[in-house]
C-alpha cells in the first residue's frame, strides 16, 4: 500500500494514489471518508484527456499534500512544456489548490478535466459491496456540483465549489483554459461533506469545535498539543524519530465524537477511524504519563455509552463496556451491529484499570468519584455476564452470529486462538489475558473503594476474589510439562495450548506466581516467540504460525510495548530493555512511524522489518508504542504524590533524557543512561 | 400517544434510583409526532431522580422523534442510538442526556439471560 497517499484531520481522510488521484476502489478505502461513509469515490485529474504522472509528492504533514505532476505516462521521456501543482489540505472539509504551469514561450491552451463521484458507501461496504438502497442524486450548478445521497430520513451531501469558471456536468468539471508565456492558471477546489441531522442542519455545526477548521487553526492546535507533551532529549535517534512521529500522529488522529462533542483518538487509518473499547484504553495508558489531558474525555465517552441492557445483536450486556462505535448507513439501519458494537471481553476490565491508573497519574479523584457507578458496573459484569459460565473465569462467546465477532480479545480474527496443534477450541473461550486484566481491575477497584468511594468493604472483598482467581488461575492455565501459561480454555475447561504473546500481558496485570515470571520471559525472549524484532503474536513452531498471519504470527508494536511494560514490572529490565531496544530499530525503517503489525519474519533471515499487507498506518497504539517504551526504560512509576524515576536503559542506546513530566506532582525531569558505555554512541 | 409510552413516561420516577446511577444532570424535551401533532414530555434528570412533566418549555436538550418509533423504543423493539444515526429520530443539545435517558429502553422481548443460553451447552460449569 506504499504507492497511497493519505491525509487526514480527526476521522476525515483522504486516501489517493501518488498523482493525487482517487479512482473507484472495491477493495481498499480510496477516497475522501467523514464519519465512515466515502463522500468522494472519484477524484481524477486529466490534461488534455491525459493522465499525469508524478514527479514528487511532499507529505510531511498529516493533514496536508502537495503533488507535482507533469502529462504523460511514466514511461514517456520526460520533456514537459507543463506542469501541474495540487496542492491539498484537509480541515474538516478538503481543499484543492490546482495549478496548471506553462513553461514555454508561447501562449498554450489546455483542456482540464476534474472527474467526480461520489458511491457515499458506508466503510462496511468497501470489502463487501452491496447494492446501495437509497438514491444518488448528481445537480450541476454555477461552478459547482452537488452530489447526494438518501435513504429514508438519512442524507448525505458532497458539494463541491470552483474559483475559476467551470464547465460543470454530472461527473466533474471541465476548464478549457490559455495560458500565457511562462505563465500560471489557478482554481481552488472545495469539497464541503454535509451529514444531515435534526432540522435539515449538518450535525457537525452543532459541535463545539465545529466540524470545519481552517488549516493554520489546525496547525496552531496541534503545535500547541505538541508543545505541551515532554520534551526528549537522547543519542538515540530512532528514538527521537519515533517520539516526533507519534506526537503528530496522535494530534492527528483526535477527532471530534459526534456524539458527545469531545475529541477521542480514532484508532488506525483508513480502516479503524472511530472510537475502539480496548484501542482507545489502550492507546491512553501509553500516552497517560505524556498527555493525561487526553483520558477524561475517552472514559467519559465509554462511560456515557456503557451497556445497559441486554442486546443479543449488538453483544451488549448492563456495565459492558463498547468494542466499536460507528456512525454510518450500515450501522444507523442495524445491518452492522456498531451503535455501539460490545463484542469485547476485555474492555470493560480495561476500563476500570484506566481509570485508577489516570488517578495515580494526575491526582484527579474528582473523575474518580464521577465515574464511581460505571466503575462499579464494570467490576460487576466482570463477575455477572462476563463469567458466562460461572466458573469463574471471564468467557466471551458472540450471541450476533451474523456479524458479531468470533472472538471478543484484541486478537479477534477468526483463527488467532487455537491449539498448539492448530485445532481451533469449541465456545465459549476464555483467555487467558482476560483473567488477567481481571485480576488487576479488582485490585484497582479495591484501591478506588478505599480512598474515593469510601467503601472499604467493598475493597476488602475486591481483593479477596483478586486473590482467589490469581489462586484460581496459577492452577488451572498452567501447563507444568510445557512451563507456560495455556492461551484459553475450551468450554470444556481444557486448557488451550498455544504459545503466544498473551503471557506477556499476563504480566502486566500480575496475575502471575512471582515464581513462575522468570520462565514466562525466557518464553517471550527466546527464540520461538522473539523474531529479534520483538515478540511474535504466536510462536514459530505452533500449528497455525505464519510470519504473515494477522494474529497467528505478526509482530504488534502495541504488544511488544505492553509486554515490555509486564517484564518492568516483575523487575525482567534486561529483558524489557531487549524488547525496546528490537521495536525502536524496527521503526527507523517506517520512518519512525510504527505500523499496526509487521511479519514476524526472523530479524537474520529479512534484515529489515516486513510491513503486514493491509496494515493501517497511522495507528493509535502503535503511535503510543514509543511513549510507553520511554516510561518502561525511564521506569516511570507513580508513587503517592512523588513520581519514582527508576531507569534501566538498554545497552547502546546512550543518554535518554524526559523533561517536563506531567503530574500530581506538577512537572518533573527523568534521565537515564545506558550502563555499560563509556562515550555514549548515536545510532 | 400510545399506552406502552404513557405507561413507560409513569414509571420513570420510580426507575430513576437504579437507571439514572451517573452524573447526568439536567431536562430533556422529548417531541413526539404524529402527523401535524406534537406532544412535549419534559424529563428533568438528575442522579437518581427523574420528574415528568408535560409541557413546551425549552430544556437542555431536545429530542424528536415519532409517535410510532417512541413506542417501539419504550416496548424494547428499536435502539435508541442506531434510530439518531440513520435520522428517524434526531437530537440536539447536551447530549450526556440522552445518553442517560437512553437507559430507561428496556431489552427486546424475549430476550434471554446469555448465561443461561451459554451454561444449556456449555460441558463445564461449576
Amino acid at each position: 500500500m506504499k504507492e497511497l497517499v493519505s491525509i487526514l484531520d480527526g476521522n476525515t481522510f483522504l486516501v489517493s494514489d501518488r498523482r493525487g488521484d482517487v479512482e473507484p476502489s472495491l477493495d481498499f478505502p480510496t477516497g475522501l471518508f467523514s464519519f465512515d461513509t466515502r463522500f468522494l469515490s472519484t477524484w481524477l485529474l486529466l490534461i488534455d484527456g491525459e493522465r499525469l504522472h508524478a514527479l514528487s509528492i511532499d507529505d510531511s504533514e498529516s493533514h496536508k499534500t502537495r503533488y507535482f505532476l507533469v502529462p504523460g505516462e511514466p514511461t514517456h521521456f520526460l520533456d514537459a512544456k507543463v506542469s501541474v501543482i495540487r496542492s491539498r489540505a484537509i480541515s474538516g472539509d478538503l481543499s484543492e489548490e490546482l495549478t496548471v504551469l506553462n513553461h514555454s514561450g508561447q501562449e498554450m491552451s489546455f483542456t482540464v478535466r476534474m472527474e467526480m463521484a461520489a458511491d457515499f458507501a458506508d466503510i462496511f461496504e468497501i470489502k463487501d459491496t452491496k447494492r446501495k438502497k437509497g438514491h444518488n442524486t448528481a445537480a450541476p450548478g454555477e461552478d459547482s456540483l452537488r452530489l447526494t445521497y438518501r435513504r429514508d430520513a438519512f442524507h448525505r451531501e458532497t458539494t463541491i465549489h470552483s474559483t475559476a469558471a467551470a464547465q460543470v456536468d454530472r461527473r466533474g468539471m471541465t476548464f478549457p483554459i490559455r495560458i500565457g508565456p511562462h505563465g500560471e492558471w489557478t482554481t481552488r477546489l472545495t469539497v464541503n461533506t454535509v451529514i444531515y441531522g435534526a432540522r435539515g442542519q449538518d450535525v457537525r455545526s452543532l459541535l463545539p469545535f465545529a466540524g470545519s477548521r481552517t488549516t493554520a487553526a489546525i496547525e496552531a492546535e496541534h503545535a500547541e498539543f505538541i508543545a505541551r507533551a515532554p520534551k526528549l532529549g537522547c543519542d538515540c535517534e530512532p528514538l527521537a524519530g519515533a517520539y516526533r512521529r507519534s506526537l503528530n500522529d496522535l494530534a492527528a488522529l483526535r477527532y471530534e465524537s459526534i456524539a458527545l462533542g469531545v475529541r477521542l483518538m480514532a484508532a488506525g487509518l483508513p480502516w479503524f477511524m472511530t472510537l475502539f473499547g480496548r484501542d482507545s484504553i489502550f492507546t491512553s495508558l501509553q500516552v497517560l504519563p505524556f498527555m493525561p489531558e487526553l483520558i477524561p474525555p475517552t472514559l467519559t465517552m465509554l462511560a456515557g455509552l456503557q451497556g445497559h441492557r441486554v442486546d443479543d445483536f449488538r453483544d451488549e450486556e448492563p456495565g459492558k463496556i463498547l468494542h466499536e462505535l460507528r456512525y454510518g448507513e450500515t450501522a444507523g439501519f442495524e445491518e452492522q451491529p456498531h451503535t455501539p458494537y460490545y463484542g469485547a471481553a476485555d474492555s470493560t476490565a480495561l476500563f476500570v484499570i484506566l481509570l485508577d491508573e489516570y488517578e495515580r497519574w494526575t491526582g484527579d479523584g474528582a473523575l474518580v468519584k464521577r465515574l464511581e457507578a460505571s466503575a462499579r458496573a464494570a467490576l460487576t459484569w466482570i463477575d455477572t455476564y462476563g463469567d458466562l459460565l460461572g466458573t469463574g473465569y471471564v468467557w466471551y462467546q458472540t450471541r450476533s452470529p451474523q456479524v458479531g465477532l468470533e472472538n471478543q480479545c484484541w486478537k479477534d480474527s477468526w483463527d488467532a486462538i487455537c491449539y498448539s496443534d492448530g485445532r481451533l477450541p469449541s465456545f465459549p473461550r476464555a483467555t487467558c489475558e482476560l483473567q488477567g486484566y481481571a485480576y488487576d481491575a479488582k485490585l484497582r477497584g479495591a484501591r478506588m473503594a478505599r480512598l474515593h468511594w469510601n467503601d472499604p468493604i467493598y475493597a476488602d472483598r475486591l481483593e479477596r476474589e483478586a486473590a482467589e482467581l490469581k489462586e484460581r488461575f496459577n492452577r488451572d492455565f498452567w501447563l507444568p510439562d510445557k512451563e507456560y501459561y495455556a492461551l484459553a480454555l475450551d468450554s470444556d475447561g481444557s486448557p488451550v495450548d498455544a504459545l503466544t504473546s498473551n503471557i506477556g500481558h499476563l504480566l502486566w496485570s500480575g496475575i502471575v506466581d512471582e515464581s513462575r515470571a522468570r520462565r514466562v520471559a525466557e518464553h517471550l525472549v527466546g527464540p520461538r516467540l522473539f523474531s529479534g524484532w520483538g515478540v511474535r503474536t504466536l510462536a514459530d513452531d505452533q500449528g497455525r504460525y505464519n510470519p504473515i498471519g494477522y494474529h497467528v504470527g505478526t509482530v504488534w508494536p502495541f504488544d511488544n510495548s505492553i509486554i515490555a511494560w509486564g517484564l518492568w514490572k516483575y523487575g525482567l529490565r534486561e529483558e524489557a530493555g531487549k524488547i525496546c531496544e528490537s521495536m525502536l530499530a524496527a521503526s527507523r525503517y517506517f520512518a519512525g512511524r510504527l505500523p499496526e503489525a509487521f511479519a514476524g519474519y526472523e530479524r537474520d533471515l529479512t534484515d529489515y522489518p516486513v510491513e503486514y499487507p493491509t496494515a493501517c498506518s497511522p495507528q493509535a497504539w502503535s503511535a503510543g508504542t514509543p511513549l510507553l517504551l520511554l516510561r518502561v526504560m525511564l521506569g516511570l512509576e507513580p508513587q503517592g504524590e512523588h513520581l519514582i524515576i527508576d531507569p534501566y536503559v538498554p545497552p547502546g542506546m546512550g543518554r535518554v533524557e524526559l523533561l517536563d513530566i506531567p503530574g500530581r506532582w506538577g512537572r518533573v525531569d527523568a534521565l537515564g543512561r545506558s550502563r555499560d558505555e563509556g562515550p555514549s554512541r548515536p545510532d | 400517544m400510545t399506552e406502552a409510552t404513557q405507561q413507560f413516561f409513569a414509571t420513570l420516577p420510580a426507575r430513576a434510583p437504579e437507571v439514572l446511577r451517573g452524573p447526568a444532570m439536567g431536562t430533556l424535551r422529548i417531541d413526539l409526532t404524529e402527523g401535524h401533532r406534537t406532544e412535549h414530555w419534559l424529563v428533568r434528570m438528575r442522579p437518581g431522580v427523574a420528574e415528568v412533566g408535560q409541557g413546551a418549555e425549552p430544556g437542555d436538550a431536545t429530542w424528536y422523534c415519532s409517535v410510532d418509533l417512541f413506542d417501539r423504543l419504550a416496548t424494547g423493539r428499536a435502539q435508541a442510538i442506531a434510530t439518531t444515526f440513520r435520522n428517524e429520530s434526531t437530537f440536539r443539545g447536551d447530549v450526556v442526556l440522552f445518553l442517560a435517558f437512553r437507559r430507561f429502553f428496556p431489552s427486546a422481548p424475549g430476550t434471554r439471560d446469555p448465561r443461561e443460553v451459554a451454561r444449556e451447552h456449555a460441558r463445564w460449569t461449576r
